[in-house]
């Protein structure tokens, strides 16, 4: 190697454009950046060399011409388009020098294998671009003036001096030991993934190496991830298929299903945690992709058979995992789903049969209770287990749909389920012994929704809810107002506003009665008269679902004196009102003067009916059960069950003894009554009653629905004037599905009605018409 | 990382130490290269060799250089298209530029070797403004040229631009 002080003798006088002496000067500087760059280049060298291209790429016809006509000579000589820039030369120089050193490294790197020619490679690659960077800055000139031109010119194979250092490496040592270096890099990997420790960032350089070589071909500014993508990442993600091919069914054949999931989760975390650390970005799809294939969908069907086992035993962190996994591939989790949703389904059909065994005395709570547990269940399940997600949700809903309107308890027919719900809320609304809290009765009440959610007959559900608010409401034994206006709230949030409207309207009436019953209390004072403790409710008769008592009656004097007098009250209010009364659903005390032995008297609690067969007692001690029945007018259906129960409570005694209740028999006044409590309820329901009265709803609801269908067909039918038979059947099913799920052979008949009655016509090609 | 030194030192070829701010001095890529590549070490306490430059230019293009180092650098394509669009000069630089033809022609060529892009247009803007407008007999007596086509040559040439000329 010359001295250094050479280079700065380098004169610009030196015969500029003999290339072989600029080259040679070149060389020796290029030399020592490309090989001995530690030791520095000091700034004469520097400038040295970027003066010598300078001036080669500048000599151009230095000779003949002064220098002031350098700058007008280019378009001289006509012959020539534009002007001929130097460097062609040096160029072709550089490009040689960059092979010959390339090839040399090649030579050298064969005496390396394995992470030896890992190392050998990074190292080089780095001192080589170092001094690429150098020597595309010391070539500027060529670059800014000679590369720019041919360039510019379009031709392919010129590149600016750092890109034409990458296509030198790519071309000459990068082609022939890539796949080497691969291998060596493969090995590390697999070291990793054995467990070994390794020295990653190494793997790391010569990621970043192979990208650096992808050169976008058209446009030297740009770069790809083609040369990266063949010889990295292809032999990159072919390697770590095989190597989970192999380890995955190894350990599956050793393993439990649960034992492999973990590992498999396991590997997928480490697989994308490798990217993160020394892997570029642009494989981490690929790389998850060629994972979730080897790990989880060559597997998916033992997997997926597992999932039975898991349900079964409420695996549910297992099934949390099974989930994730599946969850990465694509269609991996239908299966579960379809078999989820049968498993929810079997489990609801299993706890209600189990509650069933006496369908006849199910408590309504035992029977929602059993389908709540269930729902529970798997809700958490859902959320825990299932990512919360929709899909399962919807298995879930269907599930439940399926085993909460059609069960063992609905054999009978699908009104069970909501009537047992309509009676449980009724148990939890109604004033009762056992005192539930009212944040507790809300939270139940919340429960009572998600049941009922699930109820396909929503009409049902109304018919006996609306039955059981007006009892509750007209014998004033609800146990809260609030919880009775949040229940109706969330029926109307679930239903709206038209299927609460009558809910709302017999509270309304209730409230009404209340203020009408003040004023009536007011006007009787200033009457002056001492009437009757009396309370009245006027029930619309739209809106209760009540009929007018079953038999003639005429009450004692002492009510319908008071009564009369409400009624001209009312009138006077309202005119043009028409009261009925329903003396079935009146009620009173007595007060029991005559009993001996009493140290105060007692207090019975009564019926109307029983109330106008006691005051009889007033005038003597003895009736003939034909007197009775022909001074209270009630019927037998109606005096019997009054008689029987003062006859068994002992308030009044029957004669002959033994006899049941009815013509021929005598009752009298039993003076010597004994009770325990002062106030004695003898207005006790009668089974019989409320068992007719089931059958009777159930009965007004098959009316009911058949009216729904037909409003909802002429609806339709207004909107539409004319469909075909099928349409306007399928249309029919989705307005009424919120209520209901009609049967298509019933939407026929209600159609044959309207055709009867003249709504529809019959027109041709099986279309239906609307006849206004 | 040491300290960035503020000034640095340039030395013409008749041996003229002409000491700057980094920031003037960056004006020329060549030199921004250079203390990119050897370091702040490397031109701290000895100065940069400039091969190819007098004193006197020298001091013409650090003037224009002192007055600019405030410029923004334009990216290559906002560049390419001001350049072709305008031969306008601001006012100051053109003042800057009223020398006589010899030291514009060693200022172009400075310019051109320091790689301070800047500097090459105004310069080429100059002489292009002084080529409009004239005749090629103008021409030839402003840059001093001697016509050495022959009269057939010169009747090609007319020929072959016909479609330039202004009717």
């Amino acid at each position: 190697m010359p001295p250094m002080n050479s280079f700065s003798a380098m004169p610009s006088q030196t015969v500029p454009d003999d290339i072989d002496n600029t080259w040679n000067y070149l060389q020796d500087g290029i030399t020592k950046i490309m090989t001995n760059l530690q030791e520095g280049i000091d700034l004469s060298t520097y400038m040295g060399i970027y003066t010598a291209v300078h001036n080669f790429c500048t000599s151009q016809k230095a000779s003949g011409f002064n220098s002031n006509a350098n700058i007008s000579t280019g378009a001289h000589r006509g012959g020539t388009s534009g002007a001929h820039l130097l460097g062609e030369d040096l160029y072709k120089k550089l490009t040689e020098y960059l092979s010959r050193h390339l090839e040399e490294l090649y030579i050298q790197s064969k005496a390396h294998t394995d992470e030896a020619l890992l190392a050998f490679y990074i190292r080089e690659w780095h001192r080589y671009t170092v001094a690429a960077k150098y020597i595309h800055h010391l070539f500027r000139y060529l670059n800014r003036h000679w590369v720019k031109r041919e360039m510019d010119e379009g031709k392919k194979n010129i590149h600016d001096v750092y890109t034409l250092h990458l296509v030198r490496w790519r071309e000459v040592l990068f082609e022939r030991v890539s796949g080497k270096v691969m291998d060596a890099v493969l090995k590390l990997v697999e070291k990793q993934r054995n467990g070994e420790t390794i020295e990653h960032n190494q793997i790391k350089q010569v990621v970043d190496s192979f990208v650096s070589l992808g050169l976008d071909e058209t446009d030297s500014s740009k770069t790809t991830l083609d040369v990266y993508r063949y010889h990295f990442e292809r032999p990159f993600l072919e390697a770590t298929r095989k190597f989970y091919q192999n380890e995955s069914k190894q350990f599956v054949a050793e393993n439990s299903v649960v034992e492999y999931m973990k590992k498999a989760e396991a590997r997928l975390l480490e697989e994308a945690e490798r990217v993160d650390v020394y892997l570029h970005p642009d494989i981490a799809s690929a790389l998850k992709k060629a994972c979730n294939e080897v790990l989880i969908s060559e597997h998916s069907a033992i997997l997926r058979d597992e999932f039975q086992v898991l349900l079964d035993n409420d695996r549910e962190e297992d099934m949390a995992r099974m989930y994730s996994l599946l969850f990465r591939i694509s269609d991996g989790l239908e299966p579960l789903r379809s078999k989820f949703e049968a498993h929810v389904r079997k489990a609801g059909l299993a706890a209600v049969a189990k509650v069933a065994a006496d369908a006849d005395k199910l408590e309504p709570k035992v029977y929602v209770d059993a389908l709540l547990e269930i729902h529970t269940q798997y809700q958490g399940l859902v959320k825990r287990a299932f990512n919360d997600e929709a899909e399962f949700t919807r298995s879930l809903d269907n599930a439940c749909r399926e085993f909460v309107n059609r069960n063992e308890v609905c054999k009978s027919g699908s009104n069970k389920s909501p009537e047992l719900l309509a009676k449980y809320t009724d148990v939890l609304l109604r004033k009762s012994g056992t005192g539930v809290e009212e944040s507790e009765l809300e939270k139940t009440l919340v429960q009572i929704m998600t049941v009922f959610k699930y109820i396909e007959d929503k009409d049902v559900f109304q018919k006996f809810y609306s039955r059981m608010l007006a009892r509750r409401l007209v014998h004033s034994n609800s146990s809260s107002d609030d919880a009775e206006t949040s229940m109706i709230s969330k029926l109307k949030e679930a239903c709206g506003f038209e299927y609460t409207n009558k809910l709302q309207r017999m509270f309304q009436d209730m409230q009404i009665s209340k203020d009408l019953n003040t004023g009536f209390k007011e006007h009787v004072q200033t009457l002056g008269i001492k009437g009757l403790d009396s309370s009245y409710s006027i029930l619309g008769t739209g809106f209760w679902p009540l009929t007018p008592p079953g038999t003639t009656f005429n009450p004692p004097e002492e009510i319908s004196a008071d009564n009369d007098r409400f009624s001209r009250f009312y009138r006077n209010k309202h005119e043009g009102r028409k009261l009925t009364w329903l003396w079935q659903l009146c009620k009173g005390e007595v007060k029991a003067n005559y009993i001996k032995n009493a140290k105060m008297p007692y207090t019975f609690q009564v019926s109307v009916y029983q109330m106008a067969v006691l005051l009889l007692f007033n005038e003597k001690d003895k009736h003939t059960y034909e007197e009775i029945a022909s001074t209270t007018q009630l019927n037998s259906e109606s005096l019997d069950p009054s008689l029987g129960i003062l006859v068994k409570a002992k308030v009044l005694l029957l004669k002959p003894d033994g006899e049941k209740v009815g013509p021929g028999t005598t009752f009298s006044l039993n003076y010597d009554f004994k009770n325990k409590k002062f106030r004695v309820n003898l207005n006790v329901g009668m089974k019989s009653e409320t068992k007719q009265e089931e059958a009777e709803t159930n009965k007004t609801i098959e009316e009911d629905r058949k009216l729904l269908l037909q409003s909802a067909i002429v609806r339709i039918m207004k909107a539409r004037k004319r469909m075909k038979h099928q349409q306007l059947v399928s249309e029919t099913i989705n307005q009424i599905r919120q209520r209901f799920v009609p049967k298509v052979a019933d939407i026929k008949k209600c159609i044959e009605i309207l055709l009867d009655k003249e709504y529809l016509e019959r027109l041709d090609d099986d279309d239906l018409g609307y006849l206004a | 990382m040491t300290e960035k030194v503020s000034k640095v030192t340039l030395e013409s070829n008749d041996n003229v130490r002409i000491q700057i701010d980094r920031a003037v001095a960056e004006r020329s890529m060549l030199i921004k290269n250079l203390m990119e590549d050897l370091g702040d070490d490397a031109v701290a306490d000895s100065a940069i060799p400039i091969p190819n430059v007098n004193e006197q230019v020298l001091r013409k293009v650090i003037e224009w250089c002192e007055k600019h180092k405030g410029d923004p650098i334009q990216s290559a394509e906002e560049e390419n298209d001001n350049r072709k669009k305008t031969t306008e000069i601001d006012e100051w630089d053109q003042k800057f530029m009223q020398v006589d033809q010899e030291l514009l022609f060693e200022i172009i060529l400075a310019a051109n070797y320091l790689d301070i892009k800047a500097l090459l247009d105004v310069g080429c803007k100059t002489v292009a403004n002084m080529i409009k407008g004239k005749s090629p007999e103008e021409i030839r007596k402003t840059f001093n040229i001697t016509n050495d086509f022959t009269a057939e040559e010169e009747e090609q040439i007319r020929r072959e631009n016909e479609w330039a000329e202004d009717r």
